[in-house]
Order: C-alpha cells, then sequence, then structure tokens
C-alpha cells in the first residue's frame, strides 16, 4: 500500500509511535480508575524525571493543549476560559486546556477516558513562563490538591552557578513534599536511573532531528511535531528510548535508500516559534507542494536535555532546564540559531509570531534583523497562533509563504 | 496578440492587456465581489471585442489560483516587484497598500526581492480601514484627497483597531475637530501603520490602490520621504507584472 499521501510520504514508525502513545493514556487511565499510583501532572519541560522516578504516572496539561489544537476544538473551548475571566490573549494552551475542563470535554475521550486525570499534585517549572503557574493553579483550586513550582529565572543571559544553584535547591525542596504525596521515600538511585534513561531519550531524539542534516532530509517539521510526543511526555522512561530507537533507524535507512520527506526538496527552512497545531496537515501539503523541507526548528529542538547526567542527577537536571531555549537571552537564542543555520545548510528562516506565546516568539525584539546582519539568510515572519485560530489569516500567510519560496529561489 | 495580467485583489480586480512589447495599453478595474471567475470575465469581456487574446492570462491576488480558464498563477509581492523595477532600475523600497494588505518590499540593484513584510492580521493601515471610516462617516473616500487638503492642524487617531478609531473620532467631533482635520488624521494613521513595517532606507515607491485614490496621502509621505514617487495606476502594476514574469 502507498505510503504517500499529497506528496507527503508517511513514516512507518506512525503505527509504533500509536501504541507507544497510546500504552502511556492507558497507564494514566489505570492509575486514574485503581488509584494503583500517584499522578502527577507537570509542565512539558519540568522535573518530569524526579516525578517518574519516585513512582507517579506524569500527565502533561500542555501536550494536552496540543491535542485541542490538533483536533481544531480549541476555538470552541477557549471562549469558556475567556468568559471566566481568563483573557483571549493568555496562553491559547491555557485557555482551551481550561476552556475543555469547563464543557467536560476532552479529546481523551476518545481514548476512554471520562475527562482528565485527576491529578494528586501539580508541579511546574517557570522556565518557559510564568503562566503555567496561574494555569496550574486553577487546578489545584478545583481538585484542592498541592502545587509546587521551581521558579526558573526567564531571559538567563550567562548561565552563572548561582542560577543552577538556585534551581537544585528548589528541585531538591521539592522531594520532602512529593514524598509526603507518595507516602514513599525518595530513592536516589531510581533518580539516577530515571535521569540516565532520560538522557539517552535525548540523545536519541537529537540524533532523529539531525538526520534532517542530510540533504534532502528524511524528516521534516511537521513530522517531528507528532513524534516528539514520547520525549515530552516519557522524557526519563525506558518506553521514550525504544520508541527513538525504532524511528532513528527508519529515519537512517530512508537516508540509505535515498527517501526523502519533501519528495523533491529544492529549499531547506528554519521553523521558529510553535507550530500552528490546527494547521499541520495543510502546512505539510503547502510546503511539501512547494519543494521545501522544513528540516529544524526551535521547537522540536527544545526537548533535547544531554546535558543530564545521572552521576549528578540534581545538578545536571538544573542544568538542563535552565539551558533550555526558551528561557534565554535573545544574544544566547542567537547563538544557538546561528550554529543551526550553519548545521542543517538553512536557506531561509520563517519566524511564528503566535499570538498568544511571546516566549515562544523569537521575533519580537529585533532578533530576525539582528541575525539577518549576521548571516544574511532571508527570513519570514507570519502571525498566527498555536490554538488560537482565530489569530491567523491563512490566505494571508499563504501568499507570504509562496513569495518567500520564490525569493529565496531567486538567489539560488 | 495581446496578453491579459489579472490582479484578483481582495476588494478589487485589476487587468491590464499587454502588447508584443509589454506595454500597457489598456486596463480596467471592477469589483472582485465573491465570484473571482465572474471578476476575471469583466476584465477579459471589457478587452477581448477588439483584441486577439493570447491565453492563459496571468494572474496574482487572493484569486490567483480561482479561475475556470487556462492561467499562471503568480505571487502578487514578486510581480509588483517586477513591474516596479521595469519602470525605475533600480534599487528601492516599496510601500503598497491595498484594500486588505499593506505590504513593503525591498527590491535590490538586480531587481531581486531582497525582503518583504505584511500587515499584521488587522485592518489598520490598509484600505479597509479607509473605506470603514468613510463609510462611518458619509464621506466618499474619493472625497478624502480633497478635504485633506483643506487640513489646518493634524488630529492624531492613535487606534490601532478601525472600530476604537471610530470611537476615537466621535471623540473628536464632540471636542469640534473639523472633517478635513479628522481626515489628515486618517491618513497620517495608514502612514504610521505603513511604514512601521520596515525601516525606509531608499528610494521610496508608493503603489496600491490607496496611493492611486488618494492624491493627498502621497503628498504626505513625500514630507516624510524626499527620494519618494508613486507611478501612475500604481494599483495595476501587480497586474502588469504577472505578465513581465512570464514574458
Amino acid at each position: 500500500m502507498s505510503n504517500e499521501k499529497n506528496g507527503i510520504i508517511k513514516l512507518q514508525s506512525v503505527d509504533f509511535l500509536r501504541k507507544t502513545m497510546g500504552d502511556y493514556f492507558n497507564r494514566l487511565k489505570d492509575a486514574t480508575e485503581t488509584k494503583n499510583k500517584k499522578i502527577a501532572w507537570c509542565t512539558s519541560v519540568g522535573p518530569a524525571e524526579l516525578l517518574y522516578s519516585m513512582g507517579f504516572e506524569v500527565y502533561f496539561p500542555e501536550n494536552h493543549g496540543a491535542m485541542i489544537g490538533a483536533s481544531k476544538m480549541a476555538d470552541k473551548y477557549i471562549p469558556s476560559a475567556v468568559a471566566l475571566g481568563y483573557s483571549p490573549d493568555i496562553c491559547s494552551y491555557l485557555t482551551s486546556d481550561i476552556g475543555a475542563f469547563l464543557q467536560n470535554e476532552t479529546p481523551l475521550q476518545k481514548s476512554g477516558f471520562k475527562s482528565v486525570p485527576k491529578p494528586d499534585v501539580l508541579v511546574y517549572n517557570t522556565n518557559q513562563c510564568h503562566e503555567v503557574g496561574d494555569w496550574f493553579s486553577f487546578y489545584a483550586r478545583h481538585f484542592n490538591v498541592p502545587i509546587f513550582g521551581i521558579n526558573t529565572p526567564l531571559w538567563i543571559n550567562e548561565l552563572t552557578p548561582s542560577i543552577v544553584n538556585s534551581v537544585v535547591s528548589q528541585f531538591k525542596n521539592l522531594v520532602p513534599e512529593l514524598e509526603k504525596v507518595t507516602g514513599q521515600k525518595f530513592n536516589i538511585e531510581k533518580f539516577r536511573e530515571t535521569v540516565a534513561l532520560s538522557h539517552d531519550g535525548c540523545v536519541l531524539w537529537r540524533k532523529v532531528l539531525e538526520t534532517a542534516i542530510h540533504k534532502p532530509s528524511p524528516i521534516n517539521f511537521f513530522d517531528a511535531t507528532i513524534h516528539m510526543g514520547p520525549i515530552v511526555v516519557m522524557r526519563g522512561t525506558q518506553y521514550a528510548v525504544d520508541y527513538y530507537k525504532v524511528l532513528l533507524a527508519e529515519l537512517q535507512d530512508r537516508i540509505k535508500n535515498g527517501i526523502s520527506a519533501v519528495p523533491s526538496e529544492k529549499l531547506r527552512i528554519y521553523w521558529d516559534g510553535m507550530p500552528l497545531w490546527y494547521k499541520l496537515s495543510s502546512m505539510a501539503k503547502l510546503f511539501s507542494n512547494l519543494d521545501t523541507c522544513i528540516v529544524a526548528s526551535t521547537y522540536c529542538n527544545s526537548w533535547i536535555f544531554d546535558d543530564l547526567n545521572p552521576e549528578d542527577p540534581f545538578g545536571s537536571s538544573a542544568l538542563a532546564y535552565c539551558k533550555l531555549f526558551i528561557v534565554r537571552s535573545d544574544a544566547e537564542k542567537q547563538k544557538v540559531l546561528e550554529k543551526l543555520m550553519v548545521d542543517f545548510s538553512i536557506d531561509g528562516i520563517i519566524y511564528h509570531d503566535a499570538k498568544t506565546c511571546g516566549r515562544n516568539s523569537n521575533n519580537r525584539f529585533g532578533l530576525p534583523t539582528r541575525l539577518n546582519n549576521q548571516n544574511n539568510i532571508p527570513y519570514l515572519e507570519i502571525n498566527g497562533d498555536l490554538c488560537d485560530s482565530r489569530c491567523y489569516s491563512e490566505e494571508q500567510s499563504i501568499i507570504a509563504i509562496e513569495t518567500f519560496v520564490k525569493q529565496l529561489l531567486s538567489r539560488k | 496578440m495581446y496578453k491579459i495580467g489579472i490582479d484578483l485583489g481582495s476588494s478589487y480586480t485589476k487587468g491590464v492587456l499587454i502588447d508584443d512589447n509589454h506595454k500597457i495599453v489598456d486596463y480596467y478595474l471592477t469589483r472582485t465581489g465573491f465570484d473571482f471567475q465572474k471578476a476575471a470575465n469583466k476584465i477579459i469581456d471589457k478587452f477581448s471585442p477588439n483584441n486577439k487574446i493570447l491565453f492563459p492570462v496571468y494572474t496574482c491576488g487572493y484569486g490567483r489560483d480561482e479561475l475556470k480558464i487556462p492561467f499562471v498563477a503568480n505571487s502578487e509581492i514578486m510581480a509588483l516587484s517586477k513591474a516596479v523595477f521595469a519602470i525605475y532600475k533600480k534599487k528601492c523600497s516599496v510601500i503598497d497598500i491595498g484594500g486588505q494588505d499593506t505590504k513593503y518590499i525591498k527590491i535590490n540593484d538586480l531587481g531581486q526581492v531582497d525582503k518583504f513584510k505584511m500587515n499584521r492580521k488587522c485592518a489598520a493601515g490598509t484600505g479597509s480601514f479607509i473605506e470603514e471610516l468613510a463609510f462611518r462617516m458619509d464621506v466618499s473616500p474619493l472625497e478624502f484627497s480633497n478635504y485633506a487638503k483643506q487640513a489646518t492642524e493634524e488630529v492624531r487617531i492613535n487606534s490601532y483597531c478601525t472600530v476604537f478609531a471610530i470611537s476615537e473620532i466621535i471623540g473628536m467631533v464632540k471636542k469640534g475637530a473639523t472633517l478635513p482635520n479628522i481626515i489628515m488624521g486618517i491618513y497620517n494613521s495608514v502612514i504610521a501603520r505603513s511604514i512601521e513595517l520596515s525601516p525606509i532606507e531608499d528610494f521610496l515607491v508608493l503603489t496600491g490602490g490607496i496611493p492611486a485614490n488618494h492624491s493627498f496621502m502621497i503628498k504626505l509621505f513625500q514630507k516624510k520621504f524626499v527620494n519618494c514617487e508613486s507611478p501612475e495606476n500604481s494599483q495595476f502594476l501587480a497586474a502588469w507584472g504577472c505578465v513581465l514574469l512570464n514574458s
């Protein structure tokens, strides 16, 4: 049977991905129904390793927000959160997630859930933004469960020992609080094992993304946003490691056999910012038809935590989560982008200015101009949003993207 | 034999008839409405009785892919750039103000697009902003320039939003602002939105339906940018550029 649809060649690993993600949700469902394990809610770049090592099943509301966005239901849910006093200008993961909760709906109902899994504890990290604290506080109030946060400073320029040490202390301070929730003693060896698995998973994820260095690339941004699921929600587990071994092998086979993500790759684009979850499929088709492959992105690279080290699980966790792209100053971000442009042979950059996610929109403080002055790689800015499709003008954006491709081709 | 270029824009469809020397010999403008093919037919019907037309037609704009007749679709930004460079033959910046979009384009010495930027998802700074305010003030947009000439002082309109701009204008009327001064404020608001797309460092070319129909706005641009021109019939340039791109 053909694996090609609308010029997009599906990765065969997607079946294993579905199973891996399905099993993950089944474990959450099982914990909800049998109460055999405690459930922690965690931010997507939060202390997942610590939570897994202490025996929690871990649920990620941001993953849920992305599912709502991808199922094109956010516009139905957001107004309920807005009516409750949550501004339409704040994170649309937050407003769509809370809105869905208020309407007693979730994409997880298709997987047999009655509602989202009830938390026993909520743990966030402000390394990506401060809105996650407000988001989780809604549920802490609703479920009357404890909430703990790691307050990482935003806009880290030089990553000094004092910043890392502060986060180490906060990680350690979580332990006795989480012990109260689980009723179990923390086991440092178990934490080391989990950090080691997370490291291995992240290294594999890096290798997966770096297959796109090859010309033509065997994977594009739209594949990666789907296949990143396990590194987001199962970081620190064997499941993620097992999945990325399979995916990496398939991509390496693709390279050997000359199979590319975009059948006739002529241009290689870097995507900065969030995906437009409700437009993944149509955008994948648009770029494929334009013989253009989005080979690298800030977003998918954000789940590479290869500083994790089992010999120093607290210190390396703090370091890895403070090094995260989104938490850095523009000067540090520019250094990262400069390297990626060279490594991935980038012809042009698209900055997605997401209306409700300033932290993940890196075009707002002159970075595109400065980077362009440095490397002369053309760029395009498009306005949209991660979940709220009302912020996106599709026709205008298509015209801009088509023109950008012609602009880049004229330079070839 | 003649070729036809058609710019199927959000508000208006612009058509040009091009001879073998790539010169515009006729042009026609009609409202786009809901049916792109119908709008294109009006252009073709206008030109075809007296001229032998060579198909396909060359299109750009929002309806560029929507015709049921043979066509070659183009990017309006590339088409406009081609036309502007054909006229001036030097590097320049272009500000194109249309019904729904305002665009900034930087063209290099070779006539290539170095950079472009479009307005955000917002009507402020576009023709729709002017049309909506004109409707609410019950003044024809085509009379705007004549009123603006009579302005005695600038009234500043700060709102980004068309609806709130109306509220702001109502407040000004209450305080005794005159119609010419308000229209001057509207013009300056559109100019402010368009020049924030990018720094303008070189020769500036104004194009699109708004400069073409609001001559006084061109004068206001020229006060800010000494090296600034707007070619005649500039709303037809993208349609012409479609043909040039394929010649």
